[in-house]
């Protein structure tokens, strides 16, 4: 197993926000955490990443424990994809990917021209080759998320943590990510972790899901096998069941509510 | 941007000459031409230089254009750092409070000690790093590691200092003593001599290549905190680092010249204009144009008018409209440049 996570527990000033989580997390698939906000997701992922120091357990990364490595072997392991933000100079986004490489090269050297092209390289791969020279903070929240998931890939690791992709994209751009996640992780034998919200996705894209509630894990496995309305009631809210549409495909939908309905239709 | 090095190749050494040839005491180019090739040996059949000539050019005019480059560079390149590391464009190098306490520490030894220059330099240099020292044990304190939490404490020594300052001013004989403080207080390369060059030029000398060094690191500074940590740096040391390098180029500068307001802030903004925001081109660039602009502006400081004007005036008069013109006339595109290549 590339990850896996012994027992932990973990939170801020002395309060355990997780506790006793088990997990594994298997190479080449894609692994989807959910839960609602303040279950614990972000959290658990800096425990991964070794960001947040544990109160219990222990977090192995291709068998070696976490609290035992420097932050550059940890960032030759782990890639952390973060939600997209601004970046307070204007840097071009070859800039931005380039960062990342920051672990493999000398304290007193910036990256050569054969790291230069690996970031272009990593660029093309999420399709925004042709951006390397624009300005990161004048682009969209979906391209900037694009040139933040080349930077991950840029790292080079075998493990990629993503906290929720999607949480700045429209539609089209939330399943653009997630098919080239799915392709990426398949092709370069990634273990991925991905904080998602919609459930939809994680059917649609995940090979596993772990379901988060009140800190601990309340469910896992296979996304087929894992989501159901029991699960999915208890976890994301009780308004929500699963259902499939006339093409047979599986979705999660609201309630259907036909007293709240008719008043709307009446409207 | 490949040009852009070439012409400040040119520019210097131009703008050099000219600064050379200003001041009160009147040279002509031919002369400057004649007194610099002098020492190489190179045969002047037009001119020798007369004897207090000679003296002011080479132990007034001459260390005194070394002095304004090097705190010019220094200051600017530590301004940029600091900018970087509180992820802040308005952030200058003395948010930690250097200034201040340097200020401080001569002040006090004007007031109860001697006013002989080493004894006020040493002091001046020890209470720049002793604000600092004490900005960041105060920041440690809190559980909070964010910048925010040192711009905080930095600002509580800053006043604490700065309180310190005026009592001494206050109390301070209005005759000799006020008036050495003022001119402290506001910065002056009246002072400007050999001595105070071999002293202070070597320090901000390895500062900035230090820095240059390790500029490229810095573009991960500006990233969020976890960001850098999980891109493999070790932000917390990292900081310790460049606000040791930096601080130590600030107190070196202000114990030689007093303070010298608006260059760090203001010089690495137009150094981002010139070269893009990435620090292993900014750096150099900030540096360079630091140097040129504080040699400039001392010597429209010691040549306006008749008696020397402090540098910090100088320099906010003509330092901040230049600002100002310039977010006016770039527009939206003060933070949305493109980075030229």
């Amino acid at each position: 197993m590339n990850l896996s996570i012994e027992n932990i527990s973990a939170g801020y000033g002395g309060i355990p926000v997780i506790s006793h989580i088990d997990l594994t997390v298997a190479p080449g698939r894609i692994c989807a955490l959910m839960g609602r906000n303040g279950s614990g997701k972000t959290t658990l992922l800096r425990c991964i990443n070794g960001l947040l120091p544990l109160l219990e357990g222990r977090v192995r990364v291709l068998g070696r424990d976490i609290r035992d490595l420097g932050r550059d072997k940890i960032a030759r392991m782990i890639s952390v994809v973060p939600q997209v933000s601004f970046s307070p100079f204007s840097f071009s986004c070859l800039d931005m990917v380039l960062m990342a490489g920051a672990a493999r090269i000398k304290a007193w050297s910036a990256p050569s021209e054969k790291e230069k092209q690996k970031a272009l390289a990593a660029m093309a791969e999420t399709g925004i080759g042709h951006m390397a020279k624009r300005a990161f903070n004048n682009l969209s929240g979906g391209e900037r998320q694009l040139v933040m998931l080349a930077r991950g890939l840029f790292q080079d690791t075998p493990i990629m943590l993503l906290d929720e992709p999607n949480s700045h994209l429209d539609f089209a751009n939330q399943h653009k990510i997630m098919a080239l996640m799915q392709s990426l992780a398949r092709k370069r034998k990634m273990t991925v972790l991905v904080t998602l919200h919609d459930p939809n996705l994680t059917h649609y894209y995940c090979d596993d899901v772990i379901l988060i509630h009140e800190g601990g894990v309340r469910a896992r496995g296979e996304t087929g096998k894992t989501l159901t309305d029991e699960v999915l009631s208890c976890v994301l809210g009780n308004n929500i069941e699963c259902d499939v549409t006339r093409k047979g495909v599986f979705v999660v939908v609201p309630k259907f509510n036909l007293v709240h309905m008719n008043e709307k239709v009446n409207l | 941007m490949k040009k852009t090095p070439v012409i400040f190749g040119l520019f210097f050494p131009v703008i050099l000459f000219i600064c050379l040839c200003t001041g009160r005491y009147p040279i002509t180019p031919g002369q400057v031409a004649g007194l610099l090739l002098a020492p190489l040996g190179v045969e002047n059949r037009f001119f020798s230089a007369p004897p207090d000539m000679m003296m002011i050019f080479w132990n007034v005019r001459v260390p005194r254009i070394i002095l304004s480059v090097f705190v010019g560079a220094g200051v600017s390149t530590a301004g940029a750092v600091f900018q970087a590391l509180f992820r802040n464009p308005l952030a200058a190098p003395d948010i930690l409070g250097v200034t201040q306490g340097s200020g401080f520490g001569a002040a006090l030894v004007i007031l109860f000690l001697s006013p002989l220059a080493l004894v006020i330099q040493t002091s001046a240099f020890a209470f720049g790093i002793l604000a600092v020292a004490l900005a960041y044990i105060l920041a440690s304190l809190s559980r909070d590691s964010s910048p925010s939490v040192l711009v905080i404490s930095g600002i509580v020594i800053s006043a604490i200092f700065q309180a310190g300052l005026s009592f001494i001013m206050y109390m301070a004989n209005p005759y000799d003593q006020l008036i050495q403080i003022i001119f402290w207080t506001m910065g002056s390369f009246n002072t400007a001599s050999w001595a105070k060059v071999r002293a202070a030029a070597p320090l901000l000398f390895s500062g900035i290549l230090l820095i240059t060094a390790f500029s490229w690191r810095l573009n991960l500074m500006t990233q969020g905190e976890e960001d850098a940590r999980s891109m493999g740096i070790h932000v917390a040391r990292w900081r310790i680092f460049y606000v040791v390098v930096s601080t130590l180029m600030v107190a070196c500068s202000v114990t030689a010249v007093g303070n010298v307001a608006w260059i760090g802030l203001i010089v690495p903004h137009i150094a981002r204009y010139l070269a893009g925001s990435e620090h292993r081109r900014l750096i150099p660039m900030t540096a360079v144009l630091g140097g040129l602009f504080l040699m400039v502006m001392d010597t429209v400081a010691r040549s306006l008018m008749l008696s020397e004007i402090p540098i910090s005036i100088v320099t906010s008069i003509f330092g901040a409209p230049f600002l100002g013109y310039l977010v006016v006339s770039a527009g939206k595109a003060r933070f949305s440049h493109e980075p030229q290549y």
